[in-house]
């Protein structure tokens, strides 16, 4: 049977979020890398009302089929329905692989998916490839990221992960693309909605978040004190970035709670990450995994935080705070 | 049956270390070393149902899986207000991936809490971060599911929920029972009191069951049920080789702005690269 | 005999970890530096049963084991020793003395108080005369009516400055001191008692140890510890559980410095190899680590006997001698291990070192100590 039926490499079309996090292009752009070495073809599901944007979107982007479900009953994101549309898609024509953006939707969707088709699922993976025996190898971080765990579905079909956004790069947008649109109806046995949608409202957030910021400034107990702490924010500033903190500083109430980073505080995602005094526990430092490029400063060449940055400076937190503060502004002048 | 809330609270036991329990040398999980603890969201979504019980009244069992001495997060979710403990423990359960791990939950809070209103988790755990087992445990108990909640409001047999989720915040209304995964976010979890661990070793009681007290074939469980397959782990991070950058304050602003200014000034789109001179 | 700690052992030690780590540890220089007890972290500590750790559930005590309440202390102090100490003193030689000799009408009065926190005890043995020699109390209690007219000094309170019940060690009849030492329970306000000037101690800087002063107080005598004349029995026992206490800190303290030690160890790189990977360092370490040990198994094993309900006093002495000791000792090292910058006040370890000194000395000085043990040697009979 699976000698007749067209291998297929599925991606599932989140586009809610679309214009913060284009997750489901860079999965279609890794798809098609992947479909080249087991010969399979790469479609896009999507789920909704008035979708035609995002279908159009997928087929430009690398899909060459494109399964759609519109229906005014599918207008808000609905975990139950979404993922009964999903099981019933994928055992209709058992797609090889399903790829699923790790977003806050993803991320409960897929496992969903994944228990209703009995297969495996491998969360928030940060590498997929093809190895010798074609299955999909799946890089998934534990511990922050500190760790990775190569993760195979060696039975069991589909094989399904989500995706970590960022960790692929999109195919550029190409008008001249062509793809299959296939429209299945919206079934009209599904079961009544346990969990309704009374409002989704988007979050606005008064100026820049933390979580977004494409600078973060964060500052230990290294720093010395509140006043030297308080320099992170003139540094910040410098930089149009935002200013995080450990556990520490938040206890010595040195700043608000807002400002941490860590296991219970934020995660950040920052393109460059300064991190003045901090020692680096893992609770702290598994809220850093996205973090691009980062610069550590700490009396102490070894402490954790300093091995995991790409430029360790050996020195006084704060005398460097300010002598960087001192240096920026020379420079920006200009 | 009585009517009062029945809440299931399903924890994980998780190193509790500052270091990376990592053996660079042997590329190896140093596990057996660590202290174990509660994990932390798993920590609010009991704190989230002590909250519930303080004010609607009810039973709080905690479920957990893991070897013997996991029965330290039970007694301490106990110290914090629990009213029972349930310790999945077996051999043939070790190992399990997140799907055999919810299905050998479903089957327990099944057997032991037939009658449950809600089921709570932590939305993800800090060891292997799947956040998987509490929406596969919805689906393997048949209820509807919501992760990463950080407000609750009970209402007669409807939830109201509150929830972030990709930029949107969510309220949204669930049918009992149910199940949520709590984030940590809200729900800061209590400290635990002399008196509670007092009483919880002095009249607590735990109910440990393995495979054959709950009627499963071991070979629907652990390792070998799985359907996903570890080939391999290692330390990304402890691979790095990093730019050290060393001397005075004033020289290691100078030289930094030289090696990195383009790629600093690339992401605040600012010139940084020369000085003023 | 068996030596690995039971699961409730095992959580009290992680659950004050935790607390303290949380709330102390961030605070624990600053409040060095400023003399300053954190009454708002106290105020945390009371519904959490630190203040009652051993006092019955009806009181509103947790009615644990001596090991619970040693790890407890062991854990606070490890982090911040001031506040060790406070919890320590508190409920060892400020509530416990009141459960064991108090009559059912003071236990009704003051142990719910004193196990929520709402009271904190202190204990005023010492005066400029009398300390290891408890028969040289020259506080005076005249006896007039229903009520005793205290006059005296009191010095080296520990929790002094905050306490609002403090056991007040006073001579009713000079022509026979000891048998009339009497234990007088002192609240806060009371008219003619009064808080000195807080000392500027070496170590413990946070606990604000005080002098106390007495001018013509009147206290009725509800207000009197068990009879006239069983001061210094009472102020025996109390002493024999207070040196668990002392005894415990110390053991704290040790593994903190030890705890900084190992982690600095590991870290600092000299001729570009971690410190830890030299001979000597390690020999320090090993050392350190051994006689934390040794000291942890004589503390836990005076609390077993103690739990018994056998006496312990030879037991509590040689716990808190060998504790204390090892305590100077252990940061001592620790500081070495940190070189400069365990000299420094950048780092915790100077404190630790600090705050380990006081141990040898109050709740019976080293001396007295070995007085005690040698006492217990040669009165066995061979």
């Amino acid at each position: 049977m699976a000698g007749k039926k067209e291998r297929s490499i599925w991606v599932f079309g989140d586009y809610r979020d679309y214009f913060e996090n284009r997750v489901t292009l860079q999965l279609l752009s890794r798809a098609n890398e992947l479909a080249g070495k087991i010969k399979a073809t790469v479609a896009a599901v999507v789920f909704g009302n008035n979708v035609d944007e995002w279908v159009g979107e997928y087929i430009a982007h690398g899909a060459r089929k494109v399964y759609v479900i519109e229906d005014p009953a599918l207008q808000d994101y609905s975990m139950e329905t979404y993922s009964i549309l999903m099981e019933r898609l994928a055992r209709k024509h058992e797609p090889e692989i399903i790829l699923v953006g790790a977003t806050t939707f993803g991320r409960e969707f897929a496992p969903k998916v994944a228990k209703k088709l009995g297969t495996g699922l491998t969360a928030d993976c940060v590498g997929l490839d093809i190895n010798k025996e074609g299955l999909l190898v799946q890089m998934a971080p534990s511990f922050g990221g500190n760790l990775l765990a190569e993760i195979v579905t060696p039975v069991h079909r589909p094989q399904m992960s989500t995706v970590r956004p960022g960790t692929f790069q999109e195919i550029p947008h190409d008008n001249q693309a062509a793809g299959d649109v296939i429209r299945v109806p919206l079934p009209r046995d599904l079961p009544k909605d346990r969990l309704r949608v009374i409002s989704a409202k988007r979050w606005e957030q008064t100026g820049q978040r933390l979580e977004d910021a494409k600078v973060v400034v964060c500052g230990g107990r290294g720093m010395g004190s509140r006043a030297k702490y308080k320099k992170l924010f003139e540094l910040a500033e410098l930089l149009g970035g935002e200013v995080g903190a450990t556990r520490p500083v938040v206890y010595s109430k040195w700043v608000d709670e807002e400002a941490l980073v860590g296991q219970a505080g934020k995660q950040v995602a920052p393109e460059v990450l300064f991190s003045f005094g901090v020692s680096g526990a893992i609770q702290h430092t598994a809220a850093l995994s996205e973090a691009d490029f980062i610069i550590a400063v700490n009396k102490n060449a070894n402490a954790a935080m300093m091995k995991m940055a790409d430029v360790a400076i050996v020195a006084d937190a704060g005398q460097l705070c300010t002598a960087l503060i001192r240096e920026l502004k020379d420079r920006i002048r200009h | 049956m009585s009517d009062i809330l029945k809440l299931v609270v399903c924890i994980k036991q998780v190193p509790a270390v500052s270091e990376l329990p990592w053996d660079a040398a042997t590329g190896t999980l140093k596990r057996d070393l660590a202290e174990g603890m509660i994990n932390p969201a798993c920590k609010h979504a009991l704190e989230a149902a002590l909250q519930l019980k303080e004010r609607h009244g009810g039973r709080i069992v905690v479920f957990t899986m893991g070897p013997p001495m996991a029965e330290e997060v039970l007694r301490e979710a106990m110290a914090m207000g629990a009213d029972q403990g349930v310790l999945l423990t077996d051999r043939a359960m070790a190992g399990a991936d997140t799907s055999v791990t919810s299905f050998t939950l479903a089957r327990a809070v099944a057997g032991v809490c037939p009658d449950f209103d809600l089921v709570m988790c932590g939305n993800r755990t800090i060891d292997s971060e799947t956040a998987q087992v509490g929406p596969q445990l919805a689906e393997e108990l048949k209820i509807p599911g919501a992760a990463n909640v950080h407000q609750l409001t009970l209402s007669g047999k409807i939830l109201r929920l509150e929830r972030l989720s990709d930029n949107f915040l969510e309220t949204l209304e669930m049918d009992l029972p149910g199940l949520v995964t709590i984030s940590t976010r809200e729900y800061f979890p209590r400290y635990v009191s002399m008196e509670g661990i007092q009483d919880t070793f002095d009249k607590g009681t735990i109910l440990s069951l393995g495979a054959k007290d709950l009627g499963l074939d071991i070979n629907l469980l652990g390792s070998k049920a799985s359907p996903t397959r570890i080939l391999d782990v290692y330390s990304p991070t402890a691979k790095k080789n990093n730019v050290v950058l060393k001397g005075s304050p004033k020289k290691i602003v100078e030289e930094l702005f030289t090696r990195f200014g383009d790629k600093i000034g690339g992401v605040i789109r600012k010139d940084i690269k020369k000085a003023d001179t | 005999m068996n030596f690995n700690p039971c699961m409730k052992h095992k959580l009290v030690r992680k659950t004050v970890r935790l607390f303290a780590e949380t709330e102390l540890s961030p605070i624990a220089h600053e409040i060095d530096r400023d003399a300053r007890l954190p009454m708002e972290v106290l105020y945390k500590m009371g519904p959490l049963n630190y203040f009652g750790l051993q006092a019955p559930k009806k009181y509103g005590g947790a009615a644990m084991d001596s090991i619970s309440y040693a790890i407890a202390v062991e854990e606070l102090s490890r982090v911040c020793a001031a506040v060790g100490l406070c919890v320590s003193v508190h409920n060892s030689v400020g509530l416990f003395p009141i459960l064991k000799f108090g009559t059912r009408e003071q236990q009704d009065r003051f142990i719910p108080r004193l196990a929520s926190g709402e009271y904190i005890g202190a204990f005023s043995l010492t005066e400029a005369n009398a300390g290891s020699d408890a028969g040289g109390v020259e506080t005076h209690a005249v006896k007039d009516g229903d009520s005793y007219i205290i006059n005296g000094t009191k010095i080296f309170v520990t929790n002094g400055g905050i306490c609002d019940l403090a056991l007040i060690f006073a001579v009713a009849d000079f022509n026979h001191p000891r048998q009339s030492t009497s234990v007088f329970m002192i609240q806060k306000g009371q008219a003619g008692f009064s808080v000195g000037e807080i000392e500027d101690l070496c170590g413990m800087r946070a606990n604000p140890v005080s002098s106390l002063f007495l001018e013509d107080c009147r206290v009725p005598r509800s207000q009197l510890l068990g009879k006239v004349g069983d001061g210094l029995k009472i102020g025996l026992a109390a002493l024999d559980a207070g040196r668990i206490g002392i005894a415990v800190q110390a053991l704290g303290i040790a593994q903190g410095a030890f705890d900084a030690a190992v982690k600095y160890s590991k870290e600092r790189q000299q001729f570009n190899k971690p410190i830890a990977s030299f001979q000597t360092i390690q020999n320090y370490l090993a050392d350190m680590a051994t006689w934390i040990d040794a000291a942890r198994l004589l503390v836990y094993r005076a609390c077993a006997v103690k739990d018994s309900g056998r006496p312990y006093s030879a037991e509590a002495a040689m716990a808190k001698l060998y504790c204390s000791e090892m305590a100077t000792r252990v940061t001592n090292m620790a500081v070495q291990v940190h070189g400069g910058y365990g000299y420094s006040k950048e780092y915790d370890v100077e404190r630790y070192f600090r705050d380990a000194k006081v141990t040898e000395i109050y709740e019976g000085t080293s001396e007295v100590q070995r007085m005690v043990i040698s006492r217990a040697v040669l009165s066995k009979l061979t």
